[in-house]
């Protein structure tokens, strides 16, 4: 299988607090990978080194066959090869729901207007919302917005996509609306790394499940395996409360 | 009671002539000096952001400056000084002009770098995270959003500015505030003139603001009050 992701032996400080401890990592193109892990143990900040918006210290982060320099120089190169979807939806509120999706396509790639339009429209049919596209993002509700914000990062047609806790700002009623987007994008054959703790979720589309603690990595496995037989302590007791 | 006599003002038609022609280059003055000094004044803010020292240290030594010293002073220093020192000779109107820019450029400064500082994080954040470079970021996303943040604070101090600008009649322009002393200096119905001059700065003053405000609503439909 061929390598999309590759972190080897990755390390990072905020001053002298070690966030990311030596991770390992190789993800292949078309896999999804689910990141779990009690708050504050650096899942944020592993998948923002994948996408160059963090710097790190030490070790190598490859991200479709490019290597990302440590202190950011290539982080363009980076960015407009991934797609990244935050907890806050972070759409921009001055721009309608279009214009959201085609600025960086027409600024970045050079596309025209016309087609940046026709792409964007197709990824707002696939996340269901084309009859929003002249709205401002005020106007819609949460879900609709994050739904939104998953098709401006698709229009860049990104070769991977990452998830960063993407429902948990939501009201519970309109997580399913954004989960059933996110698996409709896996069974295109996407390339995803999602931090979330939608365990249904992981179960229904993960190919992995990593656990992280105090930014290690404390265990690697299939869903079945992971809910099933964790082998470790930290593990279990982190599924016994997100289970509940 | 006072013996109030407005028409000692409207007789003569050469004062009606240079309070109607005051009126004008008091707006065309603050059009222009608006204009130009946002322009000037979105520059500087940009400098004074800036991560560069040799942009960030002058701008904020203009800003410093100008916002430290009283508008005569900087008005004398435009209009007679510079002349002086580079050996160059402008109309009144247009070094009275060049001051003004400069003065409204360095309040402007202040309040627009205070929309930049107001955009949320993760506004730029997402902008990179889709490829968009820097100067994109800073055209497309941040600058929007810091100008619709600040319109009203802006408003506010085009209008405080638009009431400073009667001491440019000090330098021989041809203002509202100058043709006021013009008439009176000739009919000597003192009280009378500055009763008009104020409702004339008053109502003016009231269409800026409307005219203003109508604007951002045409140039920011999208902007929410948090
Ligand atoms: N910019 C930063 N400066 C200093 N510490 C930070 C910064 N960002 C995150 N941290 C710290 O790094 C740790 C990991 O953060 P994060 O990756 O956001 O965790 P998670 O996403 O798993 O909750 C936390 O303890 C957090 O306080
Ligand atoms: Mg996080």
């Amino acid at each position: 299988m061929e390598t999309c992701i590759n972190l080897n032996d990755l390390n990072k400080w905020f001053g002298s607090f070690q966030v990311l401890d030596s991770i390992n990592l190789s993800i292949s193109t078309a896999e999804k990978v689910v990141i779990c892990g009690p708050s504050g143990s650096g899942k944020s900040t592993l998948i923002r080194c994948v996408n160059a918006l963090e710097p790190f210290q030490s070790g190598s982060v490859n991200v479709c066959g490019i290597s990302v320099e440590k202190n950011g120089r290539n982080a363009t190169d980076i960015q407009r090869r991934v797609g990244m979807v935050f907890q806050q939806f972070n759409l921009f509120p001055h721009l309608s729901v279009l214009k959201n999706c085609t600025l960086a396509p027409c600024r970045v790639l050079g596309l025209s207007d016309d087609e940046a339009g026709a792409k964007a429209m197709h990824y707002l049919e696939r996340v269901r919302i084309p009859e929003q596209a002249s709205k401002y993002p005020a106007d819609l509700s949460g879900g609709q917005q994050q739904r939104v914000a998953i098709a401006r990062a698709l229009t860049m047609e990104p070769e991977l996509m990452l998830f960063d806790e993407p429902t948990s700002a939501l009201d519970p009623e309109v997580v399913t609306e954004v989960l059933d987007t996110m698996v409709d994008l896996a069974e295109t054959g996407m390339t995803m790394i999602c931090v979330t703790h939608e365990m249904g979720f992981a179960k229904q589309v993960a190919d992995r499940v990593v656990f992280m603690d105090e930014g290690k990595i404390i265990e690697i496995a299939t869903p079945e395996k992971f809910f099933s037989e964790p082998t470790h302590e930290r593990t279990q007791f982190f599924l016994s409360r997100v289970l509940g | 009671m006072i013996d109030l006599r407005f028409y000692e003002i409207w007789r003569e038609q050469i004062f009606v002539e240079k309070l109607i022609n005051g009126i004008g280059t008091s707006i065309l003055l603050m059009i222009l000096g608006g204009i130009i000094g946002f322009i000037f004044g979105l520059a500087l803010a940009t400098a004074r952001g800036s991560k560069i020292r040799f942009l960030r240290i002058p701008s904020a030594t203009f800003i410093e400056s100008v916002r430290n010293t009283p508008l005569i002073v900087q008005l004398f220093f435009v209009c007679f000084g510079l002349p002086m020192i580079f050996e160059y000779r402008w109309p009144f109107f247009a070094s009275a002009l060049l001051a003004l820019c400069l003065n409204f450029s360095a309040y402007y400064a202040e309040i627009i770098r205070a929309g930049f500082d107001n955009v949320e994080y993760g506004q730029s954040e997402a902008a990179r995270a889709l490829g968009l470079g820097k100067n994109d970021i800073l055209a497309y996303i941040v600058l929007p959003q810091a100008l619709a943040k600040v319109y009203p604070s802006l408003v506010s101090q085009f209008v405080f500015l638009f009431l400073t600008t009667g001491i440019i009649s000090e330098v021989g322009v041809e203002d509202l505030t100058w043709a006021g002393r013009y008439i009176a200096d000739r009919n000597f119905r003192d009280f009378e003139v500055f009763i008009v001059l104020t409702i004339a700065y008053a109502l003016l003053s009231v269409m800026f603001r409307g005219v203003l405000t109508a604007t951002g609503q045409l140039v920011f439909p999208w902007y929410r009050e948090k």
